[in-house]
């Protein structure tokens, strides 16, 4: 396996994304704190062999969202999103 | 989409396989009855939760393989290595029970009725999800062009093989490129997916198609980065990239 393949897109988590905030976010607008661009989540890097989920911009792959479950608890981290729009 | 679709946490259901199908050695599709399922969009996929006897719980997920409104449908290939995979190809059986899902997503779909040229591309079981929309655009007689462009390494690692050779016609075309071995007589391509041939292959640009590439990370990228070249607005590409657990 090579690293190209441990990188994923928005699509691998939108199950995850519905079960934490109960609603379909894979087509949902998210502006990168880092850089500003506008894309839907299914349009963002993902990394789920990180302990958690790891989101980065496509452009400048700044880290925009984390996700770390636990057993009874999830963190989510979203220090590097501007906005989340929801439709 | 659906306002409806869009709203409202996602349950586990019991899903229940009620046939199966071997599409190459290593891919299977299993039909399933799923109580309480909603139904799905072209390009959408679902979540397999497995529970052992021990309450071990693994979860992947998986591209609908059906058109809206048939038998709900799931095509998936053995990783070997995989914890879930090998049981849904080799394992599973008529009958055998596990849970489901979805249908999750609303970026990677595609409405038989938008009439935008369509240029759908899959590499391996990529091509599932693009399959979806090839039922549904028959099944419901969509007027778009279609034309899948599938890359398989070999003859036999072509999945749905007859159905692609049947289902050409009225627009919707089939090109397919084998990278590894070709039988005699091939007369698709006989390699990666390329910017030259991405260049015979796809819509014009002036027809501003919509894209669904679908595959590996690699596939993906190179799909998408070649279509760019040509001058794709990015814009019209979606993309899905599969992971390397099954």
């Amino acid at each position: 396996m090579e690293t190209s393949d441990l990188r994923l897109d928005g699509n691998a988590i939108g199950g995850l994304l519905n079960e934490l905030f109960g609603a379909e976010l894979t087509a949902a607008p998210c502006v990168c704190g880092g850089c500003g661009a506008r894309e839907e989540i299914a349009r963002l890097d993902v990394y789920v062999h990180a302990p958690g989920v790891v989101v980065r911009c496509r452009h400048c792959e700044d880290v925009m969202i984390q996700i770390v479950r636990g057993p009874r608890r999830t963190w989510i981290d979203l220090t590097g999103t501007a906005r989340l729009e929801l439709g | 989409m659906a306002r409806a679709a869009v709203l409202g946490r996602l349950a586990w259901l019991a899903a229940e396989v009620a046939g199966a199908k071997w599409e190459t050695p290593r891919v299977r599709t299993l039909e399933l009855n799923v109580p309480g399922w909603a139904d799905h969009l072209a390009g959408q996929h679902l979540d397999v939760r497995l529970t052992a006897e021990d309450g071990y719980q693994a979860q992947r997920s998986y591209s609908i393989a059906s058109a809206p409104g048939t038998t709900l449908a799931l095509t998936v290939e053995r990783l070997d290595d995989g914890e879930v995979s090998p049981y849904l190809v080799d394992e599973a059986r008529e009958g055998d029970g596990f849970e489901v899902r979805g249908p999750i997503g609303g970026y990677f779909v595609w409405e038989p009725g938008d009439p935008t040229p369509v240029l759908p591309v899959g590499g391996g079981s990529g091509v599932v999800p693009l399959m979806a929309m090839a039922r549904s655009r028959a099944r419901v007689g969509g007027t778009a062009p279609m034309r899948l462009l599938y890359s398989s390494r070999s003859l036999e690692d072509v999945i749905y093989r007859d159905e692609l050779e049947a289902l050409p016609g009225d627009g919707f075309e089939v090109v397919q490129t084998l990278t590894r071995e070709q039988p005699a007589g091939w007369s698709g391509y006989s390699r990666r997916i390329d910017p030259e041939l991405l260049a015979e292959v796809a819509w014009p640009v002036a027809d501003e198609p919509k894209v669904f590439v679908c595959g590996s990370t690699r596939f993906v990228d190179a799909a998408a980065d070649g279509l760019v070249g040509l001058g794709y607005d990015p814009r019209w590409i979606r993309t899905e990239r599969f992971g390397a657990t099954g």
